[in-house]
C-alpha cells in the first residue's frame, strides 16, 4: 500500500501562479488551478497529486514568494529553521555584539590655542567634536582638511573612521549612509566637487538625516580656477539639487569660526535632522590664523546613539521595529505630507536660528552686507570710510540660509543705500533687495575669476556707486 | 495527506524574517527567490539584530519592504559608497548590499569596483538579469549580444551598442576581494547553491575577510516577455554561455 510521506501547503492568496513549483517538483504533484483563481486574478498553485508528494522542498526553493510549505513524515532530517520557528515563536536572533567603546583621549593633540589654516582647523575640530567620520576627496582649495586628519590617525585616538573615497559622489552617499546611522559624518569639497554632491544632499534633506557638509567655494563656472570665490551662494542657499529643501548655510569670516561652526553645524544638523553645511571661500579655508580649539569630547557610544537617533539605522537591536531611511515614497499624499513636515522645519530653523553680526550699524548712513572674506574686507573698507567721515555700518550674516533678512531690515532702516561686496556676479544681492524690498538703491560690487579686492576697491565702489562726495 | 500536516513535520517554510506584505514582483521572479534566501540566511545565521541591508534603485527598491532588518534605500548606483559607511562606523554588523545590473554594473561601477577594491567588509548581492526590469526593459550594461529590448529594440549590436559587461570576472581579479562567485535560482539545486554563497558572504562579511560578490544570473519574464519557466530555459540557454556558474574566487 502506497504510503504518502509528503505534503505541501500553499497560500493560496500569495501565490501568483508563475508554475515555477509545477515545473520544479520532480513527482507531478504540482498544477495550476484551471479556472479557480485568488483575489488577485491569479490561477494558484495546489497539490493535484498529493499521494506522489515526498516533501522533497523543490517547489518551495524555487518559489519567488514564500508560500510553500512542506511536510515530510517521518523527518528524515534532523527540524531545520522552520520546524523551530514552530516552537519559539520568534526566535531571539542572534547576540548583540558587545563592542568596547574606544577610549575617548587623544594623545599629541595639538594645544588649545594654535595657529593653524583654515582648513586644518575643520578638521581638528571635528576630531575634537567627537566625530565619527570623514569621507572625501582632494580638491584644491580645501585638501588640508583630509590631509590634517590622515596625519592625525583619529582611528587611534578617538576611533573616527576617515575615508579617501573615489569620487565627491561616493563620499557624500558614504556620508548619506552615515548620517543614517545617526553617527556625526562629514565631508569636505570645493565648488566642481560640491556640484557632484548636490543630488546627495537632495537625498539626505529628503531622509531628514543630519550630516556636515562643508564648501570651500573657488572659482567657477566649469573646472574654473583654484582661487577663491562665493560664486556658490545660490547653490548652498537655494538647495542646490532637485526638489524643495534646505540646508542650514553657516559662513565663517575667520579661522576661529571655521573651528566653531563645525560643532555649531553637527548641534543644528541633530536638532533639526536637517543637513548643515559650512560655505567658506578659499581665502578663509588657506589663511592661517590663531584659533582656540574647543576641548575634546567622546565620541557617542551605540547605546547613546540608539537613544538620541531612534529613527537611525542601527541594526534591531532588542528586535525592535525596523528602522528604513529612504528618500522615496510614491503614494502622492503622503509625499505632499513629508514635504509640508521639511517646510515646517525650515519655518522653525528660520525662526529660532537666523544669524549674523551688526558692526557699527546704528549710526550708519551707508551699509555694507558681505558674508566670509569679502566681510573681512569690508571691515577695513568700513574703517577707511569713517576716517573720511563717512558712515558706514555692515551686517555680516553668519547664516546664509536662513538669510537675516529682518536684520538688514533693521539695521538699514535709516541708510541711504546698501552696497553688497561679493565674489561672484550678484547672488546675496538678490537676498537683500528682498529684505528690504527695493526700499532703498543696492548695489553689487564683485570680483570674478578668483580674485579677491583690495578695501580700496570696495571704498572707491561705495563712493561712486552712490555719489558720495 | 492531512495526518502529515502537522507542525511537528514541517520541514520548510517561510522565513519569519520575510514579512507578509505582498511582494510587488511579477509572477516568477527571481527577486523574490533571492529575497527568500537572503532572509533565511539572515536568520539561520541568528543576526537579525545586526543586519543592514542597502538597497538598490531598480525592481528591488522596495526590498526593505519585505525582508524584517535595518535597511538603507540608496540613490542610483551608489550602494556600496554606502555599506562601505555603514561597515565602517559599525564593524560589527553584516552589511551587504542587494543590486541589479544597471545598478551595480552601469551607474554604479565606479562605486562598486572601488569598494571592492578597497576591500570592504560587504556583502554584494548582485542580480543580473540583463535588462532593466523596472523602468520598462530596456538594454543593461549585461544585455546579451542579439537580446531584444526596448533601447535595443532589434537586437543588441556592438557597432551601437559595444558588448556586454561581464563584471563579476573583473572584480574577482581585485585583490580586495575575497569570494567572487556566479549562482543562479532556477532549480532546487541551484537555489541551494544559491543559499550557500550567499551564506559564506555573509559570513565573510561578518568576520571582516573583505569584499564579497554573489552574482545571481536572473530572469526577467516580464521584461524579456517570456513565461517564467521559458525565460529560466532561455537563461540556461543563452545567458549561462556569457555568464557561466561557478566560484571565481575564493579565498578560504
Amino acid at each position: 500500500m502506497a504510503k504518502n510521506i509528503g505534503a505541501v501547503t500553499i497560500d493560496s492568496e500569495r501565490c501568483k501562479g508563475c508554475n515555477l513549483c509545477v515545473v520544479a517538483c520532480p513527482l507531478g504533484v504540482l498544477a495550476l488551478k484551471g479556472r479557480e483563481v485568488n483575489n488577485r486574478g491569479y490561477h494558484f498553485a495546489y497539490m493535484e497529486s498529493p499521494d506522489k508528494c515526498i516533501g522533497c522542498q523543490s517547489c518551495a526553493l524555487v518559489c519567488p514568494d514564500a508560500c510553500i510549505e512542506v511536510y515530510k513524515c517521518p523527518p528524515t532530517a534532523p527540524p531545520k529553521r522552520g520546524a523551530l520557528a514552530v516552537e519559539a515563536e520568534r526566535p531571539d536572533q542572534g547576540q548583540a555584539l558587545q563592542r568596547e567603546e574606544p577610549a575617548t583621549e587623544t594623545s599629541a593633540q595639538p594645544s588649545n590655542v594654535t595657529l593653524m589654516k583654515g582648513n586644518e582647523a575643520l578638521a581638528v575640530a571635528a576630531i575634537r567634536y567627537g566625530a565619527d567620520g570623514y569621507f572625501g576627496y582632494p580638491i584644491t582649495p580645501q585638501s588640508e582638511v583630509l590631509e590634517r586628519l590622515e596625519q592625525e590617525m583619529p582611528w587611534e585616538t578617538t576611533g573616527m573612521v576617515v575615508v579617501q573615497a573615489e569620487s565627491e559622489v561616493a563620499a557624500i552617499n558614504m556620508v548619506y549612509a552615515g548620517a543614517s546611522c545617526g553617527k556625526a559624518v562629514f565631508t569636505s569639497t570645493s565648488s566642481p566637487g560640491f556640484s557632484l554632491m548636490q543630488e546627495g544632499m537632495s537625498y539626505m534633506a529628503a531622509s531628514e538625516v543630519p550630516a556636515l557638509v562643508i564648501n570651500v567655494m573657488r572659482g567657477g563656472p566649469g573646472l574654473g580656477t583654484i582661487h577663491p570665490s562665493q560664486a556658490d551662494y545660490f547653490q548652498a542657499t537655494k538647495g542646490g539639487g532637485h526638489g524643495d529643501y534646505h540646508a542650514i548655510v553657516l559662513a565663517p569670516s575667520s579661522v576661529q569660526e571655521m573651528a566653531d561652526f563645525v560643532g555649531l553645524g553637527w548641534d543644528l544638523a541633530f536638532k533639526y535632522r536637517c543637513v548643515s553645511m559650512i560655505l567658506a571661500d578659499g581665502v578663509i579655508g588657506q589663511m592661517m590664523e590663531k584659533v582656540v580649539l574647543p576641548p575634546q569630547r567622546p565620541r557617542r557610544t551605540d547605546d547613546e546613539i540608539r537613544r538620541q537617533c531612534p529613527w537611525a539605522v542601527t541594526g534591531r537591536k532588542g528586535m525592535r521595529p525596523k528602522n528604513v531611511v529612504t528618500s522615496l515614497e510614491l503614494d502622492d499624499d503622503k509625499m505632499e505630507a513629508n514635504n509640508l513636515r521639511f517646510q515646517a522645519t525650515y519655518r522653525l530653523i528660520e525662526q529660532n536660528e537666523t544669524r549674523c553680526e551688526l558692526v557699527d550699524t546704528d549710526d550708519c548712513d551707508w551699509l555694507i552686507v558681505a558674508f566670509g572674506s569679502m566681510a573681512r574686507i569690508s571691515m577695513k573698507a568700513m574703517e577707511l570710510a569713517r576716517a573720511r567721515g563717512i558712515k558706514v555700518g555692515m551686517v555680516r550674516p553668519i547664516t546664509l540660509w536662513p538669510f537675516p533678512a529682518e536684520q538688514i531690515r533693521k539695521a538699514a532702516a535709516n541708510a541711504k543705500g546698501i552696497l553688497v561686496p561679493e565674489l561672484d556676479a550678484g547672488q546675496m544681492i538678490e537676498d537683500v533687495k528682498l529684505a528690504v524690498e527695493c526700499r532703498l538703491p543696492v548695489e553689487h560690487f564683485g570680483r570674478l575669476g578668483g580674485n579677491v579686492p583690495t578695501p580700496d576697491e570696495i571704498l572707491d565702489a561705495l563712493t561712486r556707486g552712490f555719489n558720495i562726495a | 495527506m492531512n495526518a502529515i500536516i502537522q507542525p511537528q513535520n514541517r520541514v520548510y517554510s517561510r522565513p519569519s524574517l520575510l514579512n507578509d506584505a505582498h511582494m510587488h514582483y511579477c509572477p516568477g521572479c527571481s527577486h523574490g527567490v533571492v529575497h527568500k534566501l537572503v532572509a533565511e540566511v539572515i536568520e539561520d545565521m541568528g543576526v537579525a539584530e545586526n543586519a543592514i541591508g542597502v538597497s538598490p534603485v531598480g525592481c528591488a527598491v522596495f526590498a526593505y519592504n519585505y525582508i524584517d532588518i535595518d535597511w538603507l534605500e540608496a540613490a542610483h548606483g551608489r550602494a556600496t559608497a554606502m555599506a562601505t559607511a555603514v561597515k565602517r562606523l559599525m564593524p560589527d554588523r553584516l552589511v551587504f548590499t542587494y543590486q541589479g545590473d544597471g545598478d551595480f554594473a552601469a551607474i554604479g561601477t565606479c562605486e562598486s569596483i572601488h569598494a571592492c577594491n578597497r576591500a570592504e567588509n560587504i556583502a554584494i548581492i548582485f542580480i543580473n538579469n540583463a535588462i532593466y526590469g523596472m523602468t520598462g526593459g530596456q538594454m543593461a550594461p549585461t544585455t546579451l549580444l542579439g537580446q531584444k529590448t526596448a533601447t535595443c529594440p532589434y537586437g543588441r549590436r556592438v557597432d551601437l551598442n559595444g558588448y556586454p559587461l561581464s563584471i563579476t570576472p573583473l572584480l574577482a581579479q581585485l585583490d580586495g576581494t575575497c569570494y567572487v562567485t556566479r549562482q543562479s535560482v532556477h532549480t532546487p539545486g541551484a537555489v541551494r547553491k544559491a543559499k550557500a554563497a550567499i551564506r559564506k558572504a555573509f559570513d565573510n562579511s561578518i568576520a571582516c575577510r573583505g569584499a564579497s560578490v554573489v552574482e545571481i544570473v536572473s530572469t526577467c519574464n516580464s521584461g524579456w516577455k517570456m513565461s517564467p519557466e521559458k525565460a529560466n530555459q532561455w537563461m540556461v540557454e543563452h545567458m549561462f554561455e556569457k555568464y557561466p556558474l561557478g566560484d571565481l574566487k575564493s579565498n578560504d
